[in-house]
């Protein structure tokens, strides 16, 4: 039986006229890699960052674990829902002023209160397993932007967070970096995490996606099988987004 | 030429009462020094409350930006007199109690506190606004990183942002500081004998300024390295953003 983790209906946002979320229903189940793709301005990134309430919607509901998080005025439990969903941000995001231990180490200890000796342990722990074992006590402005938006996953998986959301995490690195990246979300998929991520790599989606979803005009349009969505879009504007996006 | 060199610069004055004014510059250094930190304190507070989020808190934040409005719009020699003659009357009628209307902490002449009073209310107003300019320098990525870490607000501001911007305004803050320094001679107006109104002691025993001069010399001793030391640390700040040719 499939356990749903997140479950958002009805999702309104909008900025003045602008309706950048339209309405979204959408199910995130336990173990499920979820791909959202879609042209710019679609309202992917908005999605995703409601999902954590950086973005605060101006309407309909999102429930963790069944429990309502948000139901149209103020959020519920916004300390638990951060707790539970971990964020990975296009432009990593990583505090400049810490290692990149620090970085992984600042929030287990003072959110998760962990003893200082688990919080090391638990750190270089994640970041060998991004392959940035020799760079623990390196700082951030001394990394490449692959590395450092490794130590920024590690950073959030330190959490251990049951839902992990990412933000177009590959789209500010140069093109050889890339590999490096999806390489640690391939293997975070492989081991059964929770994942949605809003993504241009459509490799990516096809290979590691349980489903993809096709959004575009603040809506989803199409949505489902990756090589359903990718191979054999159903819908006229996800054909015209993939003939623009495959054609190069 | 030579009578401009006697008034101003009169060798025989400036040994025979170099002591003197020397005395007077270390009441000005303490003054410097406890107002200083005060301020620094003081101001980050400010700055801190002025950013508090939320609706629930905008009268802190409203009370935060009408002082610190008001303490940078009153000029320092007016609030260091309201505060020496209105907490000195108030202990007198026994108000407040002696010990804070008339203080004499560490041993110091009230004065001195008053002064310190004066220049940490004035310069914590400054200072809060070299500190919002760092605060809100800081990207707003990291306060969305911090918080979706599951950070609180206080929590995002204390190990991530605030330890960010204040590494951003030290070189503002030191010239705040050199300010600060110089306006610790309003609290001659108390009669406080630091290094201006020993100056002006010697000038009425002697009917010469040289005394004067050597106060201005002993300030420039540590202002301009202080400015000279700004200067520095702003040019390092920008090479390690700007590596280019501009």
């Amino acid at each position: 039986m499939t356990e749903t983790i997140l479950k958002v209906s009805d999702l309104k946002k909008s900025y003045g006229d602008l309706h950048v979320l339209a309405g979204i229903d959408f199910e995130l189940n336990k173990g499920e890699v979820v791909c959202v793709i879609g042209p710019s301005g679609s309202g992917k990134s908005t999605l995703l960052r409601c999902l954590n309430m950086l973005e605060l919607p101006d309407a309909g509901r999102i429930e963790l674990h069944g429990n309502e998080i948000y139901g149209g005025g103020k959020p519920k439990d916004l300390d638990v829902l951060r707790r539970e969903v971990g964020m990975v941000f296009q432009q990593f995001n990583l505090f400049p002023h810490m290692s990149a231990k620090g970085n992984v180490t600042i929030a287990q200890d003072k959110v998760r209160n962990r003893k200082k000796k688990d919080c090391d342990a638990r750190s270089i722990e994640l970041l060998s397993e991004v392959g940035l074992a020799d760079k623990i006590d390196e700082y951030p402005d001394r990394m490449s932007g692959g590395q450092q938006q490794r130590v920024a996953i590690a950073r959030a998986l330190a959490m251990d967070p049951e839902v992990m959301l990412f933000d177009e995490v590959t789209s500010a690195l140069d093109p050889e970096l890339v590999k490096g990246v999806l390489d640690v979300m391939r293997n975070l998929a492989e081991s059964g995490m929770t994942m949605a991520c809003v993504t241009h790599e459509m490799g990516f989606a096809r290979e590691v996606g349980d489903r993809v979803i096709f959004m575009d005009g603040g809506v989803v349009v199409e949505q489902g099988d990756p090589d359903q969505v990718l191979g054999n879009p159903q819908e006229k504007r996800t054909k015209e987004f993939l003939g623009l996006v495959l054609s190069h | 030429m030579e009578q401009f060199f006697n008034t101003y610069f009169d060798f025989g004055i400036m040994g025979d009462y170099f002591g003197d004014v020397l005395n007077g510059f270390w009441w000005t250094i303490r003054l410097s020094v406890f107002g200083g930190v005060l301020a620094l304190i003081w101001g980050l507070i400010l700055s801190v409350l002025r950013q508090l989020p939320g609706r629930l808190l905008s009268p802190i934040r409203i009370l935060a930006i009408a002082y610190i409005d008001a303490l940078r719009g009153i000029p320092m020699l007016l609030t260091l007199l309201l505060i020496a003659g209105g907490l000195g009357t108030l202990a007198s009628q026994d108000a407040i109690p002696k010990e804070i209307g008339i203080p004499n902490w560490l041993g110091y002449p009230d004065p001195f506190w008053y002064g310190v009073m004066a220049l940490t209310l004035t310069y914590g107003a400054y200072m809060a606004e070299v500190y919002r300019a760092g605060i809100e320098a800081v990207p707003r990525g990291q306060m969305e990183a911090a918080r979706s870490l599951g950070m609180s607000h206080g929590q995002a501001m204390r190990y991530v942002i605030v330890p960010q911007a204040v590494r951003k305004v030290i070189p503002p803050l030191l010239n705040d500081f050199i300010a600060l320094m110089k306006d610790t001679s309003l609290v001659s107006v108390l009669g406080f004998v630091e290094v201006v109104q020993v100056g002006q002691d010697v000038y009425s025993e002697t009917f010469n300024p040289s005394a004067l001069t050597l106060g201005a010399i002993m300030f420039l001793v540590f202002t301009i390295p202080l400015a000279r030391l700004t200067d520095w640390l702003i040019k390092r700040q920008e090479s390690k953003f700007e590596r280019g040719i501009p």
